[in-house]
């Protein structure tokens, strides 16, 4: 070995953080940087070598198909028009109270964050439906565009999400154990944010007003019209946690099942198939990319002995379990400011990892918290890319009244942060329970 | 290139569609008794022909992940060089990953090198994933010394 130190890896973490913030792709600045050091590590051949080796292994693992089919349902569910009516189901079932298309939205973004995995589409797809209906019913803006903003950061934490697919390839940690814990997590967030809106609306009921209550007969057909859905999300995620199937397994029955529910409501064309394939090879292949970068620079920080030494230093403080998440978070939160999440996952995962293995925490519970702060980043400036998206959305509405929308739920995932951190059993009674 | 990148999307899409068939049945195969021998190999194969066409298309669409922080604020003829160092550290990434495999492919040619149950040629797969990197690489090269539009 010619330069396996600490040092090499903490040079090769500075270049890393200046090539992604130079806007360089997250890929290819963690493969050129993990290359690279290997190189300097264990010698040109070996690092050469090494890359093949992680390109091929990596294209070849079966866990890793889970991805595109989540993905490729998620697309055909879109074009069953499955946000409209997720988001009519909810507004029909509470839309009259006062605050409820709020509350609604945010079941949306659920339900939708339950089939696509994604913060940034659940934002903008369930923001086309839920907006323009918020504003027509005199909601304020800043009420309606901070709700769909923050609901839009469940895609993330309910499963499948695709951060933790991702998290679990690179961690190397089981996606069905990983997607079992993030249920009560995503659940109690998403009844977080509708006790923000409930608070809201009580102390000034004027930004939300009461809406006209839907008879019972529309309440039933709206929910037929989600029950197929429902039914087939209930199958796949039920199967996953009660250990019927795999999730590469369940993504499949999955994408099965949103082919014949598509064909079912006659909405699927050659078209729409041809569609929901190319983007869903596009997305994959962006992600993919990152995945093989990932690795080959978890490969070189572990060769450096970087997290061995990081880890040691940290013991050393004697700070104790609490205190060292806390930091953790916060420099999470700092790192969420200027990073965006996936840079965030794959630039700290390898360092925070063992130190919070360290301190007695489950590399399962530490995905689901590092999936936690990085859906933060997507609502606070100055990435807050969910704010852009809704901004896309509605034109009119300016960001800084958008950003004074999305506050008090920014708030709420302080507190749900710190919970997560206090309560760990929130992320790991589950599997514990389900014997996974 | 529209009739090749429509086969593409063909191709992927099958592969992924025939992967998840293969998993459903081996999992009906699994809880009825009459289990499906070698659907993991086949699954692998149909993600790898998948993920490598999907390595493709991200490239072609220009898709990228990255951080937009310092890049979104760039404007003219600085923003049209930051993305061309991009692109072209891009090619140096993906021929690095080209040469290793190419590296192991060469290694590992004579050793008929095939799965643990349907004896799938891993040689010919790895020769697929080669060629798809090659088209990246060819793709990159193309990005990179197209004019800046105006």
């Amino acid at each position: 070995m010619i330069l396996a130190t600490p040092e090499t890896g903490l040079v090769g973490l500075v270049l890393l953080f200046a090539m992604l913030l130079c806007g360089v792709p997250i890929g290819v600045s963690l493969g050129l940087v993990g290359i690279g050091g290997l190189v300097f590590a264990l010698g040109p051949e070996a690092a050469v070598v090494k890359a093949g080796v992680v390109v091929v292994e990596t294209l070849t693992r079966y866990e890793l198909g889970t991805l595109p089919l989540f993905m490729l349902m998620a697309h055909l569910f879109f074009s069953a028009n499955a946000s409209r009516d997720l988001f009519d189901a909810a507004a029909k079932m509470v839309g009259h109270r006062r605050g409820g298309l709020a509350y609604a939205s945010i079941g949306g973004c659920a339900g939708f964050g339950a089939i696509n995995g994604s913060s940034l589409a659940t934002a903008a797809t369930i923001g086309l439906v839920a907006l323009p209906e918020m504003r027509q019913r005199g909601y304020s803006d800043a009420l309606a565009t901070g709700t769909v903003a923050a609901g839009g950061t469940l895609g993330q934490m309910l499963p499948p999400s695709g951060a933790l697919i991702v998290y679990g390839i690179i961690a190397e940690q089981s996606i069905g154990k990983l997607f079992t814990a993030t249920l009560i997590p995503g659940i109690s967030q998403m009844l977080f944010y509708c006790v923000v809106v409930w608070l809201l609306v009580r102390w000034r009921p004027s930004i939300a007003p009461v809406g006209e209550r839907a008879s019972w007969a529309e309440r039933g057909r709206a929910l037929l019209r989600i029950a197929d859905m429902i039914g087939l999300l209930a199958v796949v995620l039920g199967g996953i946690v009660l250990g019927w199937f795999s999730p590469s397994e369940a993504s499949s029955i999955g994408t099965a099942g949103a082919l014949l529910i598509t064909t079912w409501r006659r909405r699927l064309t050659r078209e729409v198939l041809f569609r929901a394939f190319s983007e869903t090879l596009r997305t994959s292949g962006l992600i993919f990319l990152v995945i093989i970068g990932a690795i080959i620079f978890s490969v070189f920080i572990s060769v450096t002995g970087l997290t061995d030494a990081v880890g040691q230093a940290v013991t050393a403080m004697n700070l104790g379990t609490i205190p060292t998440l806390l930091v953790v978070a916060g420099l999470l939160l700092l790192l969420g400011s200027v990073l965006d999440g996936l840079a965030l996952m794959l630039l700290t995962t390898p360092i925070l990892l063992p130190i919070v293995q360290g301190v007695g925490m489950s590399p399962i519970w530490f995905g689901i918290f590092i999936t936690r702060a990085m859906e933060i980043g997507f609502v606070h400036p100055p990435l807050g890319m969910n704010l852009y998206v809704i901004q896309g959305v509605a034109k009119d509405v300016p960001l800084n009244r958008i950003f004074r929308g999305v506050l008090p739920f920014l708030g709420s995932d302080l507190v749900h942060l710190l919970l997560l951190i206090l309560f760990p059993a929130m992320a790991l009674w589950l599997p514990t329970m389900f014997g996974q | 290139m529209m009739r090749a990148q429509t086969i593409m999307v063909w191709t992927g899409g099958i592969a992924l569609v025939t992967a998840a068939s293969l998993n459903v049945l081996a999992v009906i195969g699994r809880h009825t008794g009459l289990p499906l021998k070698g659907a993991i190999e086949l699954v692998q194969v149909g993600v790898l022909v998948a993920g490598s066409l999907a390595l493709v298309m991200a490239t072609l669409a220009r898709n990228h992940a990255r951080v937009h922080l310092i890049l979104d604020r760039l404007t003219g003829t600085r923003r049209v060089v930051a993305d061309r160092i991009c692109t072209a550290l891009s090619i140096v990434f993906y021929l690095l990953l080209l040469s290793g495999s190419l590296w192991l492919a060469r290694d590992l040619w004579g050793s008929q090198e095939v799965s643990e149950l349907l004896d799938v040629p891993w040689r010919w797969m790895r020769g697929f994933l080669n060629a798809a990197l090659v088209v990246v690489i060819a793709l990159l090269v193309r990005q990179l010394t197209e004019r800046a539009k105006p």
